[in-house]
């Protein structure tokens, strides 16, 4: 195995986004907190409590999961196919890397964006309502496999898209709505039928409801549901991006 | 003989019903620069990126090192190092960060010595702080060069390596590309500049629709295919032309003042004509002798001339 080559490749990933700061970090952060302010403030007046827990506090994990999805998605999808785009994929591509080991560089350094996003998302949340902690070890499963899986998710779209918007289509059309949809803001067991029943088929309210299990001790849902989805869509994604990177697929001529 | 570093069998690759490379064979040796030459889609980068790992082959046969690439298509990619044809970087890194980048994903640790001295060798030290983009057009060129180079690659594959660059820059490459080959380097090369094979390659190939049509010594094929003209100028016209040069079916221009003739391989040497019509005492005002270039031997390759006297492709 390349350790070197893998090394130099996350590294280089940590180094591409920490480059421009303001774009990676600040920009994700500072939509992620204008959430919090404005729809936890304006909603929070109104509604005291849901499912038991004060307003603001409650879409405090949501928020934090949309931090590290959307920023570990954004990352590896931007890099590799930017890469594509650019014609460095060649420099990757010779050089004696296998599937592995460019994975494990473009995963790496997604997870570390969207690691960083969501846990500084969580720092500013923390100003406002406290610092919340009930099940450490759900929370730090919840953090590390969401940022996984998104990353490689990101690595998927990267292959297959060959157009720009191909590679905004998923996080707009699927991955926005999804979340929004996904109890960030409100429990989707108080939705009015049939909403609350079509939710359910939303992987994603298993995730935000786990990471609240982990961060507020309170969820709709038993957080190994949520912890069970996220690992069965990690091997899934795991899987079919080994295999793609293997063929060359839409990578090779 | 020296050892071989690739060996390609009967390669083959198609595009959607599309022939680009049809049953090749090729062999490169250890120290050799082989110039791949070709018209523009006649299968040179198709070639080099099969066996770069950049084209997926329909099949044949690739052993690098040794080694079959269906068996192991990572661990001989440590000793390989490509320029490809397209201007690529990366905006975020400077020149001397892109190069470490390079050593990295080779496997190799940081490495500053190293990178100075192929920056200094392709004119780049300047710019080693500069950030990619940068570098102008033939910047960019040397810095593909460098990055091909910096990991000390056993087998180096230009694709074009002067396309757009300055002459300064060419003749600086074909310094360091010899004392590449001195050193034990392996190169091949594909180029549109005809003089830039034949100043540096030892053997060519001539690659068209995909197929191989010709490997040989650049010596061989130039004596095989090349021809010498000799064009001998006379102060009045002669009556006619002499017999001593009907032997060697010289031809007299229409006024009867140019004699010119055509020495190939297997026809008497120029030298017995111009002594023939000396010792005839003839009024010699000119004497003028050109050389076949590549580029001439290229065309007559490409016209058919080698299916007539085909050989095999050695090694």
């Amino acid at each position: 195995m390349n350790t070197l080559g893998m090394k130099t490749l996350f590294e280089k990933e940590v180094r591409r986004f920490m480059r421009v700061p303001g774009q990676t970090i600040l920009s994700p952060l500072i939509s992620t907190t204008l959430y919090f302010i404005i729809f936890g403030y304006s909603i929070s007046s109104r509604v005291s409590e849901v499912e038991g827990v004060p307003y603001l506090p409650f879409i405090v994990p949501g928020l934090v999961f949309l931090g590290i999805a959307n920023n570990s998605f954004l990352n590896s999808s931007s890099s590799l196919f930017i890469t594509k785009i650019q014609g460095t994929v060649v420099d990757l591509l010779v050089a004696p890397m296998g599937p592995g080991e460019l994975m494990a560089g473009f995963i790496g350094g997604a997870m570390v964006r969207g690691l960083a996003v969501g846990g500084l998302t969580w720092g500013v949340a923390a100003l406002f309502t406290g610092f919340s902690l009930q099940h450490a070890g759900v929370a730090a499963y919840f953090f590390f496999i969401s940022s996984y899986v998104f990353s490689v998710l990101g690595m998927m779209a990267a292959l297959w898209a060959e157009k720009f918007e191909q590679i905004n289509f998923f996080p707009t059309f699927v991955m926005m709505p999804l979340t929004f949809l996904g109890g960030v803001f409100y429990s989707v067991r108080e939705l009015p039928a049939p909403w609350d029943q079509i939710s359910l088929f939303n992987p994603m309210v298993y995730m935000v409801e786990g990471l609240r299990y982990g961060m507020l001790g309170r969820s709709i849902f038993p957080p190994a549901l949520g912890g069970g989805i996220l690992l069965l869509l990690a091997l899934v994604a795991t899987g079919v991006t080994y295999m793609a990177l293997r063929s060359g697929y839409k990578m090779k001529a | 003989m020296s050892p071989t570093v690739l060996e390609v069998q009967g390669l083959s690759k198609t595009y959607a019903g599309l022939t680009a490379l049809a049953e090749v064979n090729l062999s490169i040796r250890q120290g050799e620069i082989f110039a791949l030459l070709g018209p523009n889609g006649a299968g040179k980068t198709t070639l080099i990126g099969a066996v770069c790992g950049l084209v997926k082959k329909t099949h044949g046969r690739i052993l690098l090192f040794g080694k079959d690439l269906d068996d192991d298509p990572v661990s001989p990619r440590y000793d390989v190092g490509l320029v490809p044809q397209e201007l690529n970087f990366d905006p975020f890194f400077t020149v001397a960060e892109s190069l470490h980048i390079q050593l990295g994903y080779y496997g190799r640790p940081r490495d500053e010595a190293r990178v100075d001295e192929v920056l200094t060798a392709l004119n780049l030290q300047n710019k080693k702080d500069a950030l990619t983009r940068a570098l102008s057009g033939g910047m960019k060129r040397r810095l593909l060069i460098a990055k091909a180079l910096v990991h000390r690659p056993k087998l180096v594959f230009l694709d074009e390596p002067t396309a757009g660059v300055d002459v300064e820059l060419r003749r600086d490459l074909w310094t360091y590309v010899r004392k590449l080959a001195a050193e034990g380097t392996t190169i091949v090369l594909t180029t549109h500049y005809l003089e830039e094979a034949e100043e540096l390659a030892d053997r060519v190939g001539v690659i068209n629709e995909g197929r191989l049509l010709l490997v040989e010594d650049k010596a061989s094929v130039m004596r095989r295919f090349g021809e010498r003209r000799l064009v001998v100028t006379f102060e009045q016209p002669l009556a006619e032309l002499p017999e001593a040069a009907r032997r060697f079916n010289a031809t007299l221009s229409e006024e009867r003042r140019t004699l010119t003739y055509l020495e190939r391989e297997g026809t008497p040497p120029s030298g017995e004509l111009l002594r023939a019509l000396y010792s005839l005492g003839l009024p010699i005002s000119d004497v003028e002798t050109r050389h076949s270039r590549l580029e001439d031997v290229l065309i007559e390759v490409l016209r058919g001339r080698p299916q007539r006297e085909a050989r095999a492709p050695a090694p």
